[in-house]
């Protein structure tokens, strides 16, 4: 009952996404954004589950300025650590969360792109009797839609370079359960996020701004995700994402352009709930400084990301995150 | 503009329909029935420190500092109150446990506990008079439960509620000195058995599916370092003391607290 429910609502996003892309036609002619786009930076937001993001696929990169159409692979890499018991001196178990995703935005109109990403994980942690834990499979697949709401014009940026560009995309999506939940993964006190998938159909909404000035912008990303409750009761809490970065696009002689990037990212999770009911030590935050770079070559396009803690107060103190790093290469389409 | 408007109401419609119906209240737990385990693990620990025996050092607000080389303790008469405030009170011949950190002894498991959310626990922290006043032959199993676990003293002084042992040091005694913290209720002059009632942070619900944990944090720095502060260095042997005793029987049953509660099928900690 419940899963035919969320069906009808992926369904409904998408159909809000085709919707809204045959309103878009009448508009006429609208280019991309800006000239420098398709040598700008591919920023990806890591949305994790709890803290732990072993089950959200890892995450959800909007590729918020890449204005083209890819499909790429990339490597993530989460290292954690979480207390094995509940006191002070409780030993700490190191945890790995590895992710190999495929990943790409697709035209459906020029304003409305769907993205896809289908992860594979496998992570391990080791117990402070140097004992080891692997789970592997495929996560939770994400579709998500975006509609390009705001763009300002190119051509009347071609006659003003030196004139504000701004773009801003709203969107939504859903994840559905395919990776595979393991209950017994979430008891006691370790890390309940251990998991290849959530188990549940969950919902977001984001958006996404962008403002260009000549070969330098900066991107907003505010999203927000619905979680459900799993066929085992277990509910992660619903979880707010945002960031901030710059960038800046330099071209060398060899047709190869470099994007570096900076910013901040940061997460803040509901607690998630069990049987209805409140699990303690389950809600957090976490603040991130991060940095990226992106270079392209005609239409291979290499970049690296990775995101190191400035704050955070995760599960109470007992999960920590170390740090988050990602390597990709896409292929335009 | 105003396509842009409309445009924009249609996603936030959107957007409201989707919070509004992903909200999930089939909450399929209501109707529970049958009857299961209830786990209740007893971790201890020292002012929130776990309690590692012989190995670490705890220093606690007397300005003692104590290795701990044994922690056992006797727990009985549970009885478990459900939202309503139903109590259901477990067997009283099958309800005497030891505790104990040498022996590995930390999980108590009740059963054929009836379906139910339960919200509140009590339990005995000894052996109440009614049990003792039974005879060494109305005692069960549990007599040779409890002097395998250095919890009797002989039959006539009775059983020893609370066992703890090790060494310390103090401002006034600088070498390791031996401590010994036997707590009963000595026959039946004088009476230490207490009893405690726990506030659960979270329902512990039973039915033929559901096997809930009580994961109880015990912290073992009440023992000294409790209500009534007891001093090692003025008796490093407290046994049979009709002053010290019943202050560390009062301190003893402030020591429980349930850290939180596991529902699910079971096999969890």
């Amino acid at each position: 009952m419940k899963d035919l429910q969320n069906i009808k609502f992926s369904f409904f996003i998408l159909f809000l996404g085709f919707t809204l892309s045959l309103w878009s036609k009448p508009l006429g002619k609208v280019e991309d954004t800006l000239p420098t786009t398709s040598q700008r930076q591919v920023y990806f937001f890591e949305d994790c589950d709890v803290c732990g993001c072993s089950g959200n696929g890892g995450s959800m990169g909007y590729g918020g300025n890449l204005t083209n159409n890819f499909i790429g692979v990339r490597y993530l890499k989460q290292s954690y650590k979480s207390r094995d018991g509940i006191f002070n001196n409780s030993p700490w178990v190191d945890e790995n969360f590895n992710t190999l995703q495929l990943w790409s935005k697709i035209p459906v109109t020029e304003k409305v792109s769907v993205h896809a990403i289908v992860p594979y994980h496998f992570h391990d942690r080791e117990f402070g009797d140097n004992s080891t834990q692997k789970i592997n499979g495929i996560g939770d697949i994400s579709v998500l839609a975006f509609y390009k709401l705001i763009q300002t014009n190119k051509d009347s940026l071609m006659l003003n370079p030196d004139k504000l560009a701004h773009t801003l995309r709203v969107g939504g999506g859903v994840k559905a359960p395919t990776g595979n939940y393991e209950k017994d993964n979430n008891a006691g006190s370790v890390n309940p996020s251990f998991q290849v998938g959530t188990g549940s159909w969950d919902y977001t909404v984001g958006l996404d701004y962008n403002l260009g000035y000549r070969t330098y912008g900066a991107n907003v990303l505010l999203n927000y995700t619905f979680k459900t409750e799993n066929d085992l009761n277990y509910h992660f809490g619903n979880q707010t994402n945002y960031g901030l970065s710059f960038f800046g696009s330099f071209n060398s002689q060899n047709a190869v352009s470099i994007s570096p990037s900076l910013g901040i990212a940061g997460e803040i999770f509901e607690e998630n709930e069990q049987y209805g009911e409140a699990v303690v030590n389950t809600k957090g935050d976490v603040l991130f400084s991060q940095l990226g770079i992106h270079t392209t070559y005609k239409k291979w396009s290499v970049g690296a990301n990775v995101m190191l803690p400035i704050h955070q107060n995760l599960n109470s103190g007992l999960v920590e995150v170390n740090y988050r790093t990602a390597v990709y290469v896409n292929f335009s389409i | 503009m105003k396509l842009i408007h409309i445009k924009l109401s249609i996603l936030v419609a959107a957007f409201i329909s989707l919070t509004s119906c992903s909200s999930d209240d089939d909450n399929n737990s209501d109707a529970l029935t049958g009857e299961n385990n209830v786990s209740l693990e007893f971790d201890n620990s020292m002012n929130g420190d776990d309690l590692i025996l012989g190995a670490s050092t705890y220093t606690n607000s007397n300005d003692e500092t104590l290795t701990i080389n044994r922690l056992n303790y006797i727990v009985s008469n549970f009885v478990l109150i459900d939202e309503e405030g139903n109590e259901f009170i477990y067997p009283k011949d099958e309800s005497y446990f030891v505790i104990s950190e040498e022996n590995a002894l930390n999980e108590v498991v009740l059963t054929n506990i009836p379906a139910g959310k339960y919200v509140q626990m009590r339990f005995g922290v000894g052996v109440d008079q009614e049990k003792y006043q039974q005879g060494a032959e109305g005692q069960g199993d549990f007599l040779q439960i409890a002097e395998e676990n250095n919890m009797m003293w002989a039959w006539q002084a009775g059983y020893k509620f609370l066992n703890f042992e090790g060494t310390f040091t103090a401002p006034s005694i600088a070498s390791s000195t031996d401590f010994k913290i036997h707590m009963g209720s000595h026959g039946s002059t004088l009476d230490n058995y207490k009893e405690v009632t726990v506030n659960l942070p979270s329902t512990a619900m039973v039915s033929d599916e559901m096997t809930p944990l009580i994961h109880l944090e015990v912290d073992a720095n009440q023992i000294l370092d409790g209500e009534h502060k007891i001093y090692l260095s003025e008796a490093p042997v407290v046994m049979v003391d009709e002053v010290k005793s019943p202050q560390i029987a009062e301190n003893t049953s402030t020591m429980f607290e349930v850290h939180h509660v596991h529902n699910g099928e079971g096999g969890h900690h």
